[in-house]
């Protein structure tokens, strides 16, 4: 079991998962009907990544909240790292959002409210990162971060629910209560590919907490070795 | 639309997708393998400034 969630493991299953995904989505699945055509294609990794860019924002979330409860630099790192990532997923969401737009309602952007609340996370979060690089004292860094962290969340229900709340926007509701809008085979393609990315995201993860390890290490034998 | 058009754009899509992936992939392997290597030098430079001093402290 432990083998299974290691990270070179998890970075494996991840790249089967998000190939077979894709290979479905292209081959086995129909090309939309709709207006979209062949650009639905885009959706096997874009919804994934969009939903993966959430999943690690509620984790910072979680992690901000364990450490301010708990005070272990532990779950700082979490938070940080999972702040980190998801805002790699973000990026690659506005990315291949604005090329579906451009593709499907030729326009790269149209501030409606899907897209500029997840544009808000956006700016939130890179203020998070901000925010960590002015302060030094490594406790009082932590603290505020988690602070930030804990009120940035809250645009990510509201990011969320943007569609489904004010659904006279451009972007559509993929997945509703009941109904995922989606064929057999395109739904088992979408979900095999958000499998992927969560695992990739478990792999990033694991990774860079290690790094973040590795640097604390690198600090307290600096120090040791300069005190 | 035509299928010729929306492959332009799902490629693109595709392709960025892939090359940032790979781009924080390779490059955090990297940190990793450097942070290890810093460890190791560091832990050997430890040891070697902690032996003649262990040593005078024994005799």
């Amino acid at each position: 079991m432990k083998k299974l969630v290691s990270a070179p493991a998890l970075f494996a299953e991840a790249g089967i998962c998000l190939i077979v995904g894709l290979l479905l989505g292209f081959w086995w699945a129909p090309v939309d009907a709709s207006s979209l055509g062949f650009s639905q294609k885009i959706f096997y990794y874009h919804a994934p990544i969009a939903e993966t860019a959430l999943v690690a924002f509620g984790v910072a979330f979680v992690a901000a909240i364990a450490y301010l409860r708990t005070g272990r630099l532990t779950w700082d790192r979490l938070s940080y790292v999972s702040v980190r990532l998801g805002l790699l997923f973000s990026i690659l969401v506005m990315l291949t959002g604005m090329i579906w737009g451009k593709a499907a309602w030729d326009t790269w952007w149209a501030w409606e409210p899907r897209l500029t609340t997840f544009l808000l996370v956006c700016f939130l979060y890179a203020a998070y990162w901000v925010l960590r690089s002015v302060v030094d004292e490594e406790q009082h860094r932590a603290t505020y971060a988690a602070v930030f962290a804990i009120i940035a969340f809250i645009d990510v229900p509201i990011t969320f629910f943007a569609t489904r709340f004010l659904p006279e926007g451009l972007h559509p509701v993929v997945i509703t209560t009941g109904d995922t809008g989606m064929e057999g085979s395109m739904l088992v393609s979408f979900l095999i590919s958000m499998l992927g990315m969560t695992l990739l995201l478990a792999a990033l993860t694991r990774r860079d907490l290690a790094i973040e390890k590795l640097k604390d290490r690198v600090a307290d034998l600096k120090s040791t070795i300069g005190g | 639309m035509s299928i010729e058009e929306g492959v332009k754009f799902v490629a693109s899509a595709y392709a960025i997708i892939l090359a940032v992936l790979m781009i924080y992939y390779f490059m955090s392997a990297r940190r990793v393998r450097a942070l290890q290597r810093d460890v190791q030098l560091l832990e050997d430079e430890a040891k070697r400034r902690q032996g003649p001093a262990g040593g005078a402290g024994a005799e």
